[in-house]
């Protein structure tokens, strides 16, 4: 019964793709459902019997438990991934900004100041002057 | 610049017990506060305790690297002294005004002023003014009446009625207190006092009186102040209560953090920044809770002439400002 119930909360989702979905019915819920039964089968009908080989196979696949569980979680992961890439993406881009105005300002001045620090030790020394550590020569 | 007040000399070396009995003598000083003074004596000196920060200025250093002066546009600033004392300083700012609104989203107003300035700078008399063309006006006194008393008048003249304001401030310094008296219009009165317990420690305390609102107010406030960290806390009555710590990692960089709660409208903001003072530069940067992003950059050029590149962002109101500017002259 409760499987019944659920073939039924998901019938609106999959009726225009499933054209068959009485036989499927039969298969899984024999005499439960049989009110509603003949309404599925009259619109099952056409196409159901004429079919060949593959497309039998390809019902029983497209009718089949499995299948749909697929569908389902193929469509979440896809819904929920596209979620998390849109929020990964933005918070990769806050993170992006964040650096930009405030830690490469602060890698470039700090580089710039060991460069500067140390292009004073170098005429320091060239000019003969009591070799100090830059550092020190920077405090005053 | 970073402005961290440092004590000249160490904790001087432990007193004999002997005295513990000359306490009550500075007693006479810490008339409100003696209480606090009462620990175990013998391990400090406390006869000569620092002179604290004044009330006012408790969270100056976090203020100084958390909240520098951004701004949207361009602005160029010219300082040129006449003689020793005397200097002028014109001004222009290009930008965008945000206009107030209930709504989330932010409105500018393009706008644009120059700025006239006379300063006249002694070590006793400090007098700053300022006109705008928009017509605001704002003076600023500052005159040492003796050597412990000074006097601070802030004065700004709008053309918009009752958004004109007067204020006067009374400072005294002693010894190892500073207490203030203040009044402005609106018939604000106000005081503070704070008193160093311990040579880190000081504890301060401040009342107002909004005449016109018919308010009063009572603030507490504490300051732990070592060489490497600053911390401060503060508590008053409508509220609010501040904390902030400061630590100073090496002579060129400093980082500082700050916590605001207000219990009016229970909104807690919190901020983490750091100052970078090196040779050529001063570089400040912050992370808002409120999803801000700011940074501060004062890159000097050439000997007087800085360039100035100030950067906000605004996550959450997608709101971003950027600006740049000089300023030529020094003070």
């Amino acid at each position: 019964m409760k499987r019944v119930l659920q073939l039924e909360t998901r019938l609106p989702l999959t009726l225009g793709k499933n054209r068959s979905f009485s036989k499927f019915d039969r298969v899984m819920a024999p005499g439960n459902s049989s009110g509603s039964e003949s309404k599925r089968k009259a619109m099952a009908l056409p196409g159901a019997g004429s079919d060949g080989v593959l497309a039998r196979l390809g019902n029983t696949v497209r009718q089949s438990e499995v299948f749909h569980k697929g569908k389902r979680a193929i469509s979440n992961t896809a819904r929920f991934s596209k979620k998390i890439i849109w929020s990964t993406g933005k918070a990769a881009w806050i993170a992006g900004t964040t650096f930009l105005v405030v830690g490469l300002p602060l890698l470039i001045e700090i580089d710039r100041d060991a460069q500067l620090a140390e292009l004073e030790g170098h005429q320091a020394s060239l000019l003969g002057a009591p070799s100090q550590p830059p550092g020190l020569a920077a405090m005053k | 610049m970073g402005g961290v007040l440092s004590f000249a000399a160490a904790p001087p070396p432990p007193l004999p017990p002997s005295a513990a009995d000359r306490l009550p003598v500075e007693d006479t000083h810490k008339d409100d506060q003696s209480e606090k003074v009462e620990k175990p004596a013998g391990e400090v000196d406390w006869l000569n305790l620092p002179c604290p920060t004044s009330y006012d200025e408790l969270q100056r250093e976090a203020m100084m690297s958390l909240k520098p002066e951004l701004f949207e546009g361009f602005r160029f600033d010219f300082t040129k002294p006449l003689n020793t004392k005397f200097s002028l300083s014109h001004s222009v700012y290009m930008g965008a005004l945000e206009m107030p609104s209930q709504s989330p989203e932010t409105f500018k107003v393009p706008t644009a002023h120059y700025e006239f300035g006379a300063n006249f700078l002694d070590p006793k008399c400090m007098l700053i003014g300022r006109i705008l063309t928009d017509g605001r006006m704002s003076a600023r006194v500052k005159y040492d009446i003796s050597e412990n008393l000074t006097m601070k008048i802030n004065a700004q003249l709008t053309n918009e009625a009752h958004f004109s304001q007067g204020m006067f401030n009374f400072d005294y310094k002693g010894r190892d207190f500073r207490a203030q008296f203040q009044f402005a219009n609106n018939a604000f009165y106000g005081g503070n006092y704070i008193q160093s317990v311990s040579p880190h420690l000081a504890l301060g305390g401040e009342v107002f009186w909004l005449g016109h609102q018919r308010k009063s107010g009572l603030g507490l406030a504490a300051r732990y102040n070592t060489d490497k960290i600053i911390m401060t806390g503060q508590l008053a009555s409508t509220g609010l209560l501040a904390l902030s710590y400061v630590h100073r990692a090496s002579e060129k960089a400093t980082f500082a953090t700050d916590f605001m709660y207000n219990l009016a409208n229970r909104e807690a903001t919190s901020s983490i920044g750091y100052d970078y003072l090196l040779r050529q530069c001063r570089l400040r940067g912050k992370i808002d809770s409120n999803g801000t992003v700011a940074a501060y950059l004062e890159e000097r050029i050439n000997l007087g002439v800085n360039f100035l590149l100030s950067a906000e962002l605004d996550h959450w109101k997608k709101d971003y400002k950027f600006g740049f500017g000089l300023s030529v002259g020094e003070f």
